[in-house]
């Protein structure tokens, strides 16, 4: 009746992850019981569950991100304190448990950390610098969030129902066949990760159509902001990498569940080709991540040097060349596998010249603050810390991809200290600065400055001083997923890395307290206007928070850096352009599709993961009843009548007029 | 949407004919003011010619009409034709410039499938590179 389920399989008998899950468990069973008391609930459902509006699901994107951040960062906690610890002693975490924490922490931080974040701020920005009211499929991409969240989901319950996989963030085999992994972790793993890819595939298609067939009247291609453009590539490079990593984990579903033989060692299997595979995907997969927070530095550079982007060009012809050659590296994961040398040279030829695409980008963004008005606020730090950072991230990935180096280097935690150094460096840092950045158009106020820059330091520090001893260690010998070790000249290596990771924690906290300190002062930190930063792309015209319909009238678009012009000539001219002609506006309606839809995917892959199969087709069925229902609905849109329009809009004009009233600084 | 008309404005092109300023998708076809029989003939021809390739695959191998061993490359050649007729008669993917974006997409497409495809298999050939050859191994053991 219920499968592999039974009372034995939540461990009773390990207290840390009892006490972890029962902590979590009793806040969201606090949280939940304050909404529902305090008569929150229909609010929630009907302007955020069931919401289609891509600035509401890009808000919930974030804040899955930032709880899974939270998570995976306690992971990395405990993998740090666990081996600082662990010096010719066992430690406090057993062999058993440290494997599944290595592998949750590295499935967590990329699947629903580094991507939601991204596709988050995607969602949030995208359309609003793009002129439109909306992406192109807007219940579908509430069913991409919530077939996200799903994964999420899944890998959280395996905290306390199960295990999670012991094979690391990618389900090498043959480790990760029945014969070695018997248990339910890796299933987990594969339900996660094929549930919330299929989200991720529809976002990608969503906004490839979006930005393709959905811009402002005049939005040319080269009118486009550069976030926008990485956003194309990115969503582009999801599209074509993201069926490899479907295909892939299902033929290790069919391996697992119906003894296919794949990749196994016997029948024709070749585990082999799962390595070859997972990469296929895996290297364009950083520059999913990579590419947007590329664009949210372009955006943030220019903003605060109070000047365009140098090189406006030259960086869509870099973020094009990066999305293609892409595809052309992704042999150097696996170097020392057996193949010749033609085959590692050509490979590591094209991961050498992958990176001057990036230094295009480096150059652009250090012209681009070259003779610029320069303001150092929190968002323009974590750029800065970012091209520092980066660029010594991107020259260790230079030497790993010399053959004979990786050959030494390979599964070290000089490797380890690498990644870390381009994704903390690259995706992380973009992905802060981009949420301080736009904070206050989601919200209406902006982050506390104070709290945001001692975060940036304390963060940028702690990772430097968790990191550098890695690369030292690494260089030592000390290879990575090490549960204890017995090499004194690795120890105070180790035990500096515990101390950045200190610091790192004290970092995360102050993010916390920022947040915090901001929604209780958010009376002083208003934003008025719209435009907190004296921005130049069209987000800034619209008001912090946009009305759902985001743009009273489709901007007309006759330049690059569209929002630029039209403030420019509001100040030259002292007054602001004539107020449009208001008309109703068709906006598309809430539906709960996106959350009905990943409850039954949840209860499927739950029942798929412990072989329930009655519950199994019961899932499958509801999700395709709720998609029949959506599909069959009589009245898609509603209608905002003009004179709504209207009353926002001119509330926004009067705080912009009084804004360019008292506006001391330069005018054309 | 309500702005979704402005996009569709159209154009004259130095033809003389009137042509519709965003690219129309896969399978869209904007009939407009010709009468449907244009469009239904480019279903039946395609239809046609698909059929007398997938005819013509299975015809050819029970005659003499080419030398033996090349059959399989003959089968590649009427597969790929096939390809082409169903993108240029269902899915409508045409040199015209309202497709500019299907035409990339495509090309897209194809190269990300070659890369993959052509890659995975050079990798996997070579995998044993480093080993030695398995008389050589059987000659040490003597």
């Amino acid at each position: 009746m219920l499968g592999k389920l039974s009372w034995d399989v939540i461990p009773f008998d390990q207290p840390l992850p009892m006490i972890a899950s029962a902590v979590v468990a009793l806040a969201i069973l606090g949280v939940l019981a304050w909404v529902f008391l305090a008569g929150h609930f229909p609010y929630l459902w009907r302007e955020w569950i069931t919401s289609v509006d891509h600035k509401r699901i890009g808000v919930m994107y974030t804040l899955l991100a930032l709880l899974m951040l939270l998570r995976g960062f306690s992971d990395a906690v405990m993998m740090r304190s666990q081996q600082a610890l662990a010096f010719q002693a066992p430690g406090y975490l057993p062999p058993d448990h440290f494997n599944q924490v290595f592998s949750a922490h590295g499935t967590i931080m990329i699947f629903f950390g580094a991507m939601p974040f991204v596709i988050g701020l995607m969602n949030l920005v995208v359309p609003l610098q793009l002129g439109v009211r909306d992406v192109a499929f807007p219940t579908l991409n509430s069913v991409s969030f919530w077939l996200t969240a799903t994964g999420a989901l899944l890998v959280n319950i395996s905290l306390v129902i199960g295990e999670f996989a012991r094979t690391g963030w990618l389900p090498y085999p043959p480790l990760s066949e029945t014969a070695y992994s018997p248990g339910v972790g890796v299933d987990y793993y594969l339900w996660a990760v094929q549930i919330s890819g299929v989200g991720t595939l529809l976002t990608g298609i969503n906004f490839v159509t979006t930005i393709l067939k959905m811009r402002a009247p005049g939005m040319s291609y080269l009118r486009m902001s550069m976030f926008c453009w990485t956003s194309l590539a990115a969503s582009l490079l999801i599209v074509a990498a993201f069926p490899i990593l479907t295909a892939t984990l299902a033929m290790l579903t069919l391996d697992r569940y119906f003894g296919f033989h794949f990749f196994t060692n016997e029948a024709g299997g070749n585990m082999l080709m799962f390595v070859n595979l997972i990469w296929a995907w895996g290297h364009p997969e950083v520059y999913i991540l990579v590419l947007p927070a590329f664009g949210i530095f372009s955006e943030v550079i220019s903003t605060f040097s109070s000047k365009p982007l140098f090189g406006y060009r030259s960086m869509v012809a870099a973020t094009l060349f990066i999305c293609i050659v892409s595809f052309m590296v992704w042999l150097h994961h696996f170097f020392t596998m057996g193949a010749g040398a033609d085959v590692n040279a050509a490979f590591g030829i094209a991961t050498s010249i992958i990176a001057v695409g990036t230094g295009v980008k480096i150059y652009n963004w250090m012209f681009t603050m070259y003779g610029g008005r320069i303001r150092f606020a929190t968002p323009m730090l974590w750029s800065l810390g970012f091209m520092v950072t980066f660029v010594i991230g991107g020259m260790t990935g230079v030497l790993l991809a010399v053959p004979p180096a990786d050959f030494l280097l390979h599964n070290s935690l000089f490797l380890v200290a690498h990644f870390h150094n381009v994704i903390i460096g690259g995706v992380l840092f973009g992905a802060f600065a981009g949420y301080t950045y736009w904070f206050p158009k989601a919200f209406g106020f902006r982050l506390h400055e104070g709290w945001g820059k001692l975060a940036f330091w304390l963060t940028l520090i702690g990772f430097y001083v968790t990191f550098v001893p890695l690369y030292a260690v690494g260089l030592l010998g000390m290879t990575r997923r090490m549960q204890h070790f017995d090499v004194s000249a690795w120890y105070p290596w180790v035990l500096a890395a515990g101390v950045g990771m200190l610091i790192t924690t004290a970092g995360v906290v102050a993010q916390i307290v920022q947040l915090v300190v901001s929604i209780r002062q958010r009376a002083a930190l208003r934003d008025a206007t719209g435009d907190p930063w004296d921005g130049r792309s069209l987000e800034w015209a619209t008001p912090s928070p946009p009305p759902v319909f985001n743009f009273a009238a489709l901007p007309h678009v006759e330049g690059e850096e569209p929002y630029w012009s039209i403030k420019q000539r509001a100040r030259e001219q002292n007054r602001l352009r004539d107020e449009p002609d208001y008309e109703p506006i068709e906006m598309p309606r809430n539906s709960p599709t996106g959350f009905i839809c990943a409850f039954f995917a949840t209860v499927m892959g739950f029942a798929l993961i412990w072989h329930i199969w009655w519950m199994v087709a019961l899932g499958a069925l509801g999700a395709l009843a709720t998609f029949v229902v959506f599909a069959w609905r009589d009245i898609p849109e509603y209608v905002i009548p003009a004179a709504e329009v209207a009353r926002i809009d001119r509330a926004n004009r009067s705080a912009r007029r009084e804004a360019l009233v008292t506006y001391t600084g330069p005018r054309p | 949407m309500s702005n979704a008309d402005d996009r569709h404005a159209q154009r004259r092109d130095t033809d003389g004919l009137e042509r519709y300023d965003i690219d129309t998708a896969p399978g869209d076809e904007y009939l407009g003011d010709t009468e449907v029989g244009s469009g239904l003939r480019g279903y039946v021809i395609g239809l046609g010619l698909a059929t007398l390739l997938t005819i013509a695959s299975f015809w050819l191998l029970g005659t003499n009409l080419i030398w033996a061993p090349g059959i399989p490359v003959a089968l590649v050649v009427l597969a790929i034709a096939q390809m082409g007729v169903h993108l240029v008669f269902f899915l409508h993917i045409t040199t015209g410039p309202d497709n500019t974006n299907n035409a990339l997409a495509l090309a897209f497409g194809v190269l990300i499938v070659v890369l993959v495809i052509g890659g995975s298999i050079w990798i996997m050939a070579n995998l044993d590179h480093n080993l030695m050859p398995m008389n050589a191994i059987m000659n040490m053991n003597r």
